[in-house]
């Protein structure tokens, strides 16, 4: 029983940890792009005041 | 002895070249005390998920769920499930991570002074800052074995080495704040990730699932799958982890800064409940490991530890290339670790520690001076302080009896703080002194020859879940005494 769960467990951590790497490695790019646009954004904005 | 080639010395250069570049490159950006600490509050979901997981496993976390494999079989991933859960409760319920983030506030101690007052958020600061840095006080040297250990170096470049990669994050760290760190720990998250998936797959098809359960069968019994019939673990130990890392999940400091850093309440939710499953994945993978290197290596270790065993294991199996990428995944995880915890245990110096010495809004130029110049004195810290505390006991208790230091009163702080109308001052100073007396005591009479088997007949384990519930109890109790004319 117990040998069973640890094996459903690791087989869940080595597939989920794959998929989200994948995932999180392709949508970050876009957050990257959006928090530094808008830092220059605000700080293009504190120049002009 | 060492399986490290000229390959895998080219992959590790280029990785530090690459995340040296893309941290010093956004310093640019960088032109406020709220930039340098929390990146302006612009933090989304997926770079949120990639730093949170990137800063929360470092070359000491591998070393101390290896260790946890290796002694205790797969229950020693207990923790890991217990953090998960307790991840995914407070990212759906936004339980103190709501009103926490919608305060508005830069750290913790700084909504403790609504509630509290000035005193308790200075207190608060110093004890959140004497766990922090006490914790990630042996980062250094145990990264540093770790290396050594996988790749055959020297033992004499142990310090040197360590310190140039200190100084490296501390560069970055010092010229671009959390926006460095962000960037940096999104590379550092995918080459990290790539080198455990890696070497999992490898260890499992080379080991063998059926060896592994077999090797912890025959050292452990039943304990080795179901912590609460494990000789060295049991109740306590499931308890203090309940409270430990329910705590850790409300005040850590590294894990609280993504917090604010987010968009909003909401997108911090969603970075909670994203990372949860990770912390799974935090223990049960190098703790495999450790079971690995049970089974390969027996209980027959060089240096005598049982936290070197991992490395030794990894040392003997990797083939060329893939060393490469298992050392530039460790190099990532720490240098995501020691860069988050430089800045974020600084935020809480500048922050809460200095507030009374600006007693008139210092400039923005003047605080980013001050805030760099505390992360660097936290790097000569972590340097010194790294090389020279003798470790003893294993290593995930000594990091969860430190963080305990301010764990303990800060999660009854932030609990009372965000919903109990009649908790006040007394309660908080009686929280804060109560949940730091029993850790340091305890670390205290550890450290004393004299006391030393006195300290080891207690465990850790019942003086943590004292210092738990006694907090929780000096805050209702010195609440109560108060009298109403002084609210």
């Amino acid at each position: 029983m117990g040998e069973v769960f640890w094996l459903i467990l690791t087989v869940a951590c080595v597939v989920w940890y794959s998929t989200i790497t994948f995932y999180v490695a392709i949508k970050g790019v876009g957050d990257i792009k959006n928090i530094l646009k808008s830092l220059k954004s605000n700080i293009d904005e504190n120049k002009t005041d | 002895m060492t399986g490290f080639t000229i390959i895998d010395g080219s992959i590790v250069g280029l990785y530090i070249l690459g995340t040296m570049i893309a941290g010093i490159m956004v310093r640019k950006y960088v032109g406020k005390v709220d930039h340098f600490l929390l990146a302006g509050r612009e933090m989304n979901v997926y770079l949120g998920i990639a730093s949170l997981a990137a800063t929360e496993f470092g070359v000491v976390t591998c070393m101390y769920t290896a260790q946890n494999g290796y002694e205790l079989g797969f229950s020693g991933a207990t923790p890991g499930i217990i953090m998960a859960l307790s991840m995914l409760i407070v990212g759906y319920t936004g339980f103190c991570i709501k009103p926490l983030r919608n305060s508005g506030v830069i750290t913790i101690p700084e909504l403790f002074q609504k509630k509290f007052g000035t005193k308790i958020r200075w207190a608060a600061g110093v004890v959140i800052v004497l766990g922090g840095l006490l914790n990630m006080g042996v980062f250094l040297r145990t990264g540093g074995e770790f290396l050594v250990m996988v790749t055959g170096l020297n033992i004499h470049y142990l310090e040197i080495t360590m310190t140039i990669l200190l100084i490296a994050v501390a560069i970055y760290t010092i010229l671009g704040g959390m926006l460095s760190v962000l960037v940096t720990d999104f590379l550092q998250f995918v080459v990290m990730s790539l080198g455990l998936i890696s070497v999992t797959v490898l260890i499992l098809i080379n080991v063998g699932w059926s060896n592994l359960t077999a090797t912890v069968t025959s050292h452990y019994g039943a304990g080795g799958f179901n912590p609460f019939v494990h000789p060295k673990m049991g109740w306590p130990y499931v308890l203090f982890n309940v409270f430990l890392n329910f705590s850790v999940v409300l005040t850590w400091q590294t894990i609280i800064s993504r917090l604010l850093a987010a968009k909003d309440s909401k997108t911090g939710s969603k970075i909670y409940k994203g990372t949860s499953f990770f912390f799974v994945a935090r223990f049960l993978i190098p703790g495999i490991w450790g079971i690995a290197a049970l089974t390969v290596l027996g209980t027959d270790i060089t240096g005598g530890s049982s936290l070197y065993a991992m490395p030794q294991l990894l040392n003997k199996i990797l083939p060329v290339g893939l060393m490469g990428v298992l050392v530039a995944a460790m190099l990532a995880a720490d240098m995501s670790t020691d860069s988050s915890y430089m800045l974020t245990w600084g935020s809480v110096i500048y922050n809460d520690i200095l507030a009374p010495f600006r007693k008139t809004k210092w400039s923005e130029k003047k605080g980013l001076f001050w805030n760099r110049t505390i992360v660097a004195i936290i790097g000569v810290f972590l340097l010194f302080y790294g090389l020279w505390y003798p470790l003893k006991g294993d290593l995930w208790t000594y990091l969860g009896v430190t963080g305990t230091i301010y764990q303990a009163s800060i999660s009854t702080l932030l609990i009372s703080a965000c919903y109990w109308k009649k908790a006040n001052s007394w309660g908080a100073a009686g929280a804060i002194i109560v949940g730091a007396a029993f850790p340091i005591t305890f670390l205290v009479l550890e450290q004393l020859p004299m006391t030393a088997s006195f300290a080891k007949s207690i465990g850790p384990y019942y003086s943590g879940i004292a210092a738990y519930i006694f907090s929780g109890l000096a805050m209702i109790i010195g609440s109560l005494m108060k009298p109403k004319k002084e609210d």
